[in-house]
């Protein structure tokens, strides 16, 4: 595994040495833009009380938080998780594939992002698909509620993150990045690396800890 | 050359995202819940969250309040986590609405 990853970065151009171009994010700059730094903190802020509301529903209803986990297809979120991890992964390479100025790269690593974003979708689909066919369904019981508003309310970032990660490939085909200039392809970046981080969380909470 | 080593970090980093991942997995299949149990997938949670912030995003080398505002995100809800576990009815009084 550890040669895949070494071969995709060779591959991908990032071990190139030209001099012409910054190849790493310049020290102490924050990447992305003021704007998406709003939307990231207000997002996250937004998950904490989700995930607040969690915990309190949790000490309160034990005895179904206890059993929620269990009733739950822990394939569908252990792939869920490989599929967003993976995702942030080549976004992180299609940012460093700008800077070293491999246009086409990032747009193949970006694709390869879309790829897992669909994964991600359809596999959440058939899990809710599995879950109405074992008869758990939003008011199956306290557990159920949190874990669909949760899971749920994720399903439509990933699916609009999706939709800001097309765009970045649109704005690539059209010149719109170069090594000078990619701020907005970083601040799509930090968006999606935030949806990834929401979901670190919610995988263990809902899928692990039982 | 730092920008090799930068990049290839990021390689490593997802190797260890995957064998994390795989790992809570396994614990959840086959581990009876326990302290030791709860406070290692806090600890995986913690791990995850940093090495996405730090060399994803890479906000390793940017201003330390911002760092150690998107970082604390990732210390309070893993001590949440072994809170909820250790003190399950310490917690419910404090969130008891009458």
């Amino acid at each position: 595994m550890i040669n895949i990853a070494l071969k995709a970065s060779k591959w991908a151009g990032i071990d190139s040495t030209d001099s012409r171009y910054d190849p790493l994010p310049k020290a102490g700059r924050i990447p992305g833009n003021g704007p998406v730094w709003v939307g990231i903190y207000a997002e996250m802020t937004e998950f904490a009380l989700m995930f607040l509301i969690f915990f309190a529903a949790k000490v309160h209803y034990s005895d179904v938080f206890k059993e929620g986990p269990l009733q739950l297809n822990i394939y569908a979120g252990l792939l869920n998780t490989l599929a967003l991890l993976t995702s942030s992964y080549f976004v992180a390479k299609a940012v460093g594939c700008v800077r070293m100025n491999q246009i086409n790269k990032a747009i193949y690593w970006l694709c390869g992002t879309i790829a897992a974003a669909v994964f991600y979708l359809l596999v959440k689909a058939w899990e809710y698909q599995w879950n109405a066919e074992q008869g758990l369904e939003v008011n199956s019981s306290m557990f159920f509620t949190v874990y669909y508003y949760m899971t749920f309310n994720h399903f439509l970032h990933v699916a609009w993150g999706g939709g800001a990660i097309l765009w970045a490939i649109f704005r690539l085909k059209r010149g719109g990045y170069t090594p000078q200039s990619h701020e907005g392809l970083e601040a799509i970046a930090c968006y999606w690396h935030m949806i990834d981080l929401v979901w670190i969380i919610i995988f263990p909470l809902l899928y692990v800890l039982r | 050359m730092a920008s090799m080593t930068h990049y290839k970090k990021q390689d490593f980093v997802w190797l260890a995202l995957m064998a994390m991942t795989l790992g809570s997995a396994l614990i959840a299949e086959s581990a009876e819940p326990s302290v030791l149990v709860v406070i290692a997938i806090a600890g995986t949670v913690m791990v995850k969250g940093r090495l996405v912030i730090n060399r994803f995003m890479e906000l390793h080398n940017v201003h330390a309040y911002v760092r150690f505002s998107m970082n604390l995100y990732f210390y309070v809800l893993p001590l949440l986590i072994i809170m909820t576990y250790l003190f399950p009815e310490f917690i419910a009084e404090l969130t008891r609405l009458s």
